[in-house]
């Protein structure tokens, strides 16, 4: 396990780059982010361990961070004063371009995996926006309203135009760029996720009824129409956006609170890191069947949604994770609160 | 109190102790952070009767923002961070936002006016609200109206403003404190008759002088829970036919030799002139509220303030004069009195003291009247799904109890409670609705709380119009939505003393 320490600042999320498998980057704020200035920071898996490799200060916090897929060196940060900054690597100090559009903090940013030429940012000012500077530099290119504070917005991997986002009022929204922007700004599907499954998942017994704030989801990286969620109720939710009336069809219980930021495995179909309040990280199986003998000892099978393994040593509020994209299929980073960026192998947590 | 888990270190440090950008300060603040600046995590333990404010742990609590806070670098010129409320720094925000994060379920969310003036599909809404006017007990236009017609004529109304399907209202409770046997059959009745089906189940309850309220509260709840999907939260009242001492049984030997029981049966008036007495109320107090409570009244009245609540009844009346029975339409509250001033006031004589020490009279108590109102609640999904106009939220209301004698402290420590689950303070409240039983204990209530006048029964209360005992927690509703929306205000309270010790307090919010 290699570590890194982000001193006087705690980290919020960790992404690692889609081009190289040494390089990670930090979003972070000083105070927990509650009040004080923001800084990005680049770092470089070395013989030598984790070497900071460049930081970006700003005015206030990171909530997040994501690479560019178009441009090795380029990425982008939510800020907590409401702006969308573009930052590159081989510059110092300030960022390329700045957008100030949204009202409050931004929460979350993410690059189309598909056409990788436009990006897209959620606020708490309750509403989503696309953004394609080669278009228009000047602002945001396109605003999907949903009136809630939108923790978590997520391009489809799949299909450029397919856009999702998870919000306070307990909705994952499905918007569909394809569709005419009528009176319903281009939404196509509102899911209930506290909504009880249609088929009663066996052994599951919910701690919550009701709705609960979503605070993260993702796209499954090979089942094209898996949308994993979770939230402040602690329960993990996949859903099918073939059938979005049969409510999830796996739930994924035990962390013991919210679960604040949630990724599925680039290796494996049926695999899921979560990092929660309860400051641990935690790997799953949603119980599919189609990971089933890739990997004996990573992938899950079937048996049912469970707890593969847990990774403790965080000691604060666990933040943020990201799988590496390269090399064997468990390597992964992790941030908390505690001031510390963790990159591991989840085989080594996994349980006998 | 909220059990952190091993690893959280619990303490009195808060923000001012993290130096800004230090490279050496204790990440094991996080706990200690969220445990100082939580609104949720502390429950408001009321202090006991008369010893102190029920507002005094918030007010210990208040100072979320201490000064390091305010050592916000700059933003540069171009941006304008936009606040959706001016009184809460982001700081305070982003907390009230975590913290939420650490509870379990929507229903412990520490709301904050932010949460509580937000929308979510899950949100209990009122789409329709509405009364009959209120009239003089025994001389007023419905005084040959039984109870049960007035319910009628008031859901009548109901099914043709909203113009909601019938069939789809799945329960309606009524309050009700004098009808005997609770008024269930007739009123079950008067459901039927109005038009609904048979499908829709009736209840009539009584909680005293909240019985409307509690009828308003056990319909929203029982639309969260899912057990229902639509109801009509209702209440009514028929004193000129109901009111006199057959409405309370003779009380059982046992009851009588129990000093705490006998109590409850102390007449309101009585224990209310005693109280004025011991809480130093004075006449001349009394009478000053009393005769602006008139004056608020005469003036909504004639600006037409109430036109969009009451809903008019036609009904038959019999002349006393003539005893000639004719057919009238009501639409106008008839205990409004012009010309009441405090000097006038005075003249009256006390009516539940034999020696001239006495306070309370006719003047500036409330009145006896007749009416009915009722309530269309609803989940927001289901609102915006049927096309229903949304009025306003309810939010959440508390039930107390206090003593028997001192009945009239019931909103004081009603409404606190009322609002520390609400997460707000009585400063985020724009409009109190306080049921005006008595000018004392209204003024003692207001008083106590600290609460600006300027806030209370904006267009008058009891005093001026009646108080229809079962009816009044219903009627506020109607009362308390329009008033916010007519002046473009959000957040309102409703609250009344309970006979026999206990008080009620709701929080709504207008849309």
């Amino acid at each position: 396990m290699l570590e890194f320490r982000t001193a006087g600042f705690n980290p919020y999320a960790v992404k690692y780059s889609p081009f190289f498998d040494s390089r990670l980057a930090v979003s972070s704020g000083a105070n927990f982010g509650l009040v004080g200035n923001g800084r990005l920071s680049i770092l470089n898996l070395t013989n030598q361990g984790i070497i900071c490799e460049k930081s970006f200060d700003t005015q206030d916090c990171l909530f997040d961070t994501c690479w560019s897929e178009a441009h090795e060196n380029q990425l982008l940060t939510a800020g907590g004063d409401g702006s969308v900054k573009l930052f590159d690597i081989g510059l110092s100090q300030f960022p390329i371009a700045s957008w100030q559009e949204h009202g409050r903090e931004v929460f979350s940013v993410a690059w189309n995996l598909a056409h990788k030429r436009t990006f897209l940012s959620s606020s708490w000012d309750g509403s989503v926006k696309i953004w394609d500077p080669e278009a228009n530099n000047q602002g945001s290119v396109l605003t999907l309203p949903i009136h809630s504070c939108v923790y978590s917005a997520q391009y489809s991997p799949h299909s450029s135009d397919v856009v999702t986002a998870v919000s306070r009022d307990s909705h994952l929204r499905v918007f569909d760029l394809r569709t005419p922007a009528s009176a319903s700004n281009h939404l196509t599907l509102a899911v209930p996720i506290h909504a009880p499954p249609k088929v009663p998942q066996q052994g599951f017994v919910p701690t919550s009824v009701g709705p609960t704030e979503c605070l993260t989801h993702d796209w499954n990286k090979y089942r094209s129409t898996i949308v994993a969620t979770a939230g402040v109720d602690g329960i993990i939710r996949t859903f099918d956006l073939r059938s979005p009336g049969a409510g999830p069809i796996a739930m994924m219980q035990g962390h013991e609170y919210a679960i604040r930021k949630l990724s599925w495995s680039p290796h494996l179909s049926d695999v899921l890191l979560s990092a929660s309040y309860d400051m641990t990280c935690r790997v799953w199986t949603d119980g599919s069947t189609m990971g089933a003998g890739v990997s004996p000892k990573l992938g899950g099978g079937s048996g049912g949604p469970r707890e593969m393994g847990r990774m403790d040593r965080h000691t604060e509020f666990a933040m943020g994770v990201d799988w590496c994209l390269f090399g064997a299929e468990g390597w992964c980073a992790t941030c908390a609160w505690d001031e510390r960026v963790l990159v591991w192998d989840v085989r080594e947590f996994m349980r006998g | 109190m909220m059990t952190l888990s091993p690893g959280f270190t619990l303490g009195s440090r808060g923000i001012s102790n993290a130096p800004i950008s230090s490279n050496t300060h204790d990440h094991r603040l996080t706990s200690a952070f969220i445990h100082d600046f939580s609104p949720s995590f502390e429950h408001l333990h009321l202090p006991s009767i008369a010893t102190s404010s029920p507002w005094q742990t918030r007010q210990a609590r208040t100072p979320l923002v201490r000064p390091s806070l305010h050592h916000r670098p700059k933003p540069p010129p171009h941006t304008t961070p936009r606040r959706s409320s001016a009184n809460t720094t982001p700081a305070q925000s982003r907390i009230q936002q975590l913290t939420s994060h650490l509870t379990s379920s929507e229903s412990d969310i520490p709301s904050g006016l932010e949460s509580v003036t937000s929308k979510s599909p899950s949100d209990i809404v009122v789409t329709c609200a509405l009364r009959t006017p209120l009239t003089k007990g025994g001389r007023g236009g419905f005084k040959d109206t039984a109870a049960a017609d007035l319910l009628h004529g008031a859901f009548r109304s109901l099914l043709e403003r909203s113009k909601i399907d019938p069939a789809l209202v799945n329960d309606i409770a009524v309050g009700t404190v004098l009808a005997p046997g609770g008024g269930a059959t007739e009123f079950r009745a008067a459901a039927l008759a109005a038009g609904f089906p048979d499908s829709t189940a009736v209840k009539s309850l009584n909680r005293q002088c909240s019985s409307g309220l509690q009828a308003c509260v056990d319909i929203a709840n029982a639309i969260k829970t899912g057990m229902i999907e639509i109801g009509i939260g209702a209440g009514v009242e028929s004193m000129s036919s109901q009111y006199g001492p057959g409405a309370v049984t003779e009380f059982s030997e046992l009851l009588e030799s129990h000093p705490a029981a006998k109590e409850c049966k102390v007449p309101m008036g009585v224990l209310s002139e005693k109280m004025a007495k011991d809480r130093k109320i004075g006449r001349k107090e009394q009478d000053e509220f009393a005769a602006r409570s008139y004056g608020k009244a005469v003036e909504a009245q004639k600006k037409g303030l109430f036109d969009e609540e009451i809903a008019p009844l036609t009904v038959k009346w019999t002349d006393p004069k003539t005893e000639e029975e004719k057919t009238i339409t009501v639409s106008k509250d008839d205990g409004v009195r012009e010309g009441m001033t405090a000097e006038s006031l005075g003249k009256i004589r006390p009516a539940f003291s034999k020696d001239s020490s006495g306070t309370i009279h006719a003047g500036n108590a409330s009145q006896i009247s007749d009416g009915a109102a009722a309530v269309l609640l609803m989940r927001r999904d289901t609102a915006e799904r049927l096309g229903q106009p949304i009025l306003g939220k309810y939010v959440t209301a508390s039930v107390v109890g206090v003593p028997p004698l001192l009945m009239g402290i019931g909103p004081w420590k009603a409404i606190p409670v009322a609002l520390e689950k609400a997460g707000i303070t009585k400063d985020d409240v724009d409009v109190f609705e306080i049921n005006e039983a008595f000018a004392s204990q209204c003024v003692w209530c207001i008083k106590e709380l600290g609460l600006d006048e300027a806030k209370i029964n904006p267009k008058g209360g009891a005093i001026a119009f009646g108080h229809p005992l079962g009816c009044t927690g219903a009627r506020q509703v109607s009362t308390l939505l329009y008033e916010l929306r007519r002046t473009g205000k959000k957040v309102g309270v409703s609250s009344m003393c309970v006979g026999t010790g206990m008080g009620m307090a709701a929080v709504w919010v207008a849309e």
